[in-house]
């Protein structure tokens, strides 16, 4: 055995790939951790709703079951996002194991990013598979993939980062469920996903669009029929690649003031420490 | 690296070993209106295994937590290698490792990918398989962390402590829960590590762990330091102990008195056995001399003295005075 001097150190792998290595650890222990598919299932039961609504055309080609399918995309960062996180972390900071992998050296912003990469693919995956189901049944591909998975990241960061704030509050990973509940629940009535933002009245409609959901689920549906839908459905013309771009940037904003904001409590708020005085 | 870390690394190079690692000066931990800290100061050179022990909830946890940066002192200072620790800056969290009181293990990974993931976040490793060696854990590799006992997980703790290199470590009641083989053989890896110059800050229940492994000790109660030294010099200030069983015909007014020793009389199986505690002098020969004494006053008296015995103080004895000091204090 040799211990190595300060002086002759390697360089650390850095955040980056620390935070792509316990996503990788993330992954297994998510297929492993049994519950964990619950959050899976979820945004199935949203969908069923969907697949009896009547189907009306909205905007060209496109019906309303297309637009509440593609919604729900939104829908699954929330349950992801705010739903693992939370639990996990508070079960993994009461077993000492979030202390573990700080006093091995493992910066903070690696061990919130393995847990964001796991959020990030499995919600990806779902939204593939929701596409991909829509696109059987003869519905068309996005017309903006690059932007529909945009919303995806954005909608997963700030939820992640909603469940990491859930868990100084809670002592186990029960409580942290149940309290992850009510910003799931009230979140999840103002998304878009479940009432489409079309049926609310203006005023409910544009508090919605400043929470941190609702900006997500209609990128997903602006990326997805290439109509600029950010002023509403009606009168919502087809636009190109920019125009596009253009009509998000107030989503994109405020989903980024919510990142930011939510990562500074975060840095904040955030307990490594089971112990409390 | 930083430009700090390497002017920082240059203090703990072999050639400079006289410097300490680390460094607590006056540490006050104070939660609300409770202290759970007191004005603690200790420092530890590379190479030197300093022991932390005390009564559960006399602040030894606490003061770990400050050097691995998750608290902020209330009052005092703490350095590593120069630098505070608070949240772990980069210079001081790579060359830092701990076993915490609790496991921290992912129940739901195996061993084998337990080490691999720690070796992978790691700087400059160890290979895995060194480790299992080291640990004797090799033939349950492939077993999930939730299948091992108490004692092998310790063990794996151990470990992944071991693996990143650190070069200061804190070994918080590392051997729990093992059997006394396996806390042999932790005993022998530690002395390894202190060998290869390794800064080694140990919390322990178990004295004889302290006896054989720590270069310096302190005693904490309370949040308070009560005895601190190396175990010699700890020993030495709570004295030696010469006792007999005490002659029918002498009655303990008669005992002698004996320069730098007091005279205790107590019942024991219904007898009265005299003990001497012999503090002052020169420990290496204050034991012969005490005994050379009352041998000539028993000589004088034509009696032998019956079941004499001489012992050094152990360091359950001081332990327990400390203990024992603060109970009164409970008393009162």
């Amino acid at each position: 055995m040799t211990t190595t001097k300060g002086t002759d150190r390697r360089p650390g792998p850095g955040p980056l790939r620390q935070a792509l290595r316990l996503g990788r650890t993330e992954f297994t222990l998510f297929v492993r951790y049994k519950t964990a598919l619950m959050y899976l299932i979820m945004p199935l039961i949203l969908l069923m709703p969907v697949a009896n609504m009547e189907s009306v055309p909205v905007l060209g080609e496109y019906t309303t079951t297309d637009l509440a399918l593609v919604g729900t995309i939104g829908a699954i960062a929330l349950f992801l996002g705010l739903g693992h996180p939370s639990n996990v972390f508070t079960a993994r900071r009461e077993a000492l194991v979030l202390k573990r992998l700080r006093v091995s050296g493992v910066p903070q912003t690696a061990i919130f990013g393995g847990v964001f990469l796991v959020v990030l693919l499995f919600t990806l995956l779902i939204a593939a598979l929701i596409v991909g189901g829509s696109m059987a049944l003869g519905g068309s591909m996005p017309v903006d993939p690059v932007m529909l998975v945009f919303s995806v990241v954005l909608g997963c960061s700030a939820m992640t980062l909603l469940g990491l704030l859930v868990t100084p509050f809670v002592s186990n990973a029960e409580s942290a469920q149940m309290l992850s509940m009510v910003p799931m629940m009230a979140l999840l009535f103002l998304s878009g996903s479940f009432i489409p933002l079309e049926a609310m009245p203006d005023t409910l409609r544009q508090v919605a669009l400043l929470l941190p959901v609702a900006p997500t689920v209609e990128m997903a549906q602006a990326a997805y029929v290439g109509y600029d839908v950010f002023g509403g459905f009606e009168g919502a013309e087809r636009v190109g690649f920019l125009g596009l771009w253009a009509g998000a940037l107030p989503n994109i904003g405020v989903m980024l003031v919510w990142i930011v904001g939510l990562a500074l409590l975060v840095r904040r708020y955030f307990v490594w420490d089971p112990r409390r005085p | 690296m930083p430009k700090t870390a390497n002017t920082n690394a240059e203090i703990s190079a072999p050639h400079t070993t006289t410097e300490p690692t680390v460094v607590v000066r006056d540490l006050r931990q104070r939660y609300g209106d409770f202290e759970a800290v007191k004005g603690v100061s200790f420092e530890i050179r590379p190479g030197e295994l300093f022991a932390l022990l005390g009564t559960n909830g006399a602040g030894k946890t606490t003061t770990i937590e400050t050097l691995e940066g998750f608290r902020a002192p209330s009052a005092g200072t703490v350095r590593v290698f120069g630098q505070d620790p608070l949240g772990q800056p980069v210079g001081v969290r790579e060359r830092t490792n701990a076993v915490l009181q609790g496991s921290g293990l992912m129940e739901d990974l195996s061993v084998d990918e337990t080490l691999a993931l720690a070796r992978d976040l790691a700087a400059d490793p160890r290979e895995p398989d060194e480790i299992l060696r080291l640990i004797g854990l090799a033939d349950k590799r492939g077993l999930r962390v939730r299948q091992l006992s108490g004692g092998q997980k310790r063990r794996l703790d151990l470990g992944l402590a071991l693996l990143t290199r650190p070069e200061v470590l804190y070994l918080d009641e590392p051997t729990t829960g093992m059997d006394p083989e396996a806390r042999h053989e932790t005993w022998r890896i530690i002395t390894d590590l202190k060998r290869e110059g390794v800064a080694v800050l140990l919390t322990t229940h178990y004295l004889e762990e302290a006896e054989r492994l720590a270069d310096r000790l302190a005693i904490m109660h309370r949040g308070e330091v009560h005895v601190e030294g190396t175990l010699g010099e700890v020993l030495a200030g709570w004295g030696d102990r010469v006792s007999f069983l005490l002659p029918s015909d002498v009655r303990t007014d008669d005992l002698p008195e004996l320069e730098g020793a007091e005279v205790e009389v107590q019942t024991r199986e219904q007898r009265l056995w005299a003990t001497y505690t012999v503090r002052e002098g020169d420990v290496a020969d204050r034991a012969h001399h005490a005994v050379a004494a009352l041998m000539a006053w028993a000589g004088e008296r034509g009696g032998t003295l019956q079941h004499l015995q001489v012992r050094g103080a152990s360091l359950e004895d001081v332990f327990l005075r400390v203990a024992d000091g603060a109970a009164n204090l409970v008393g009162e």
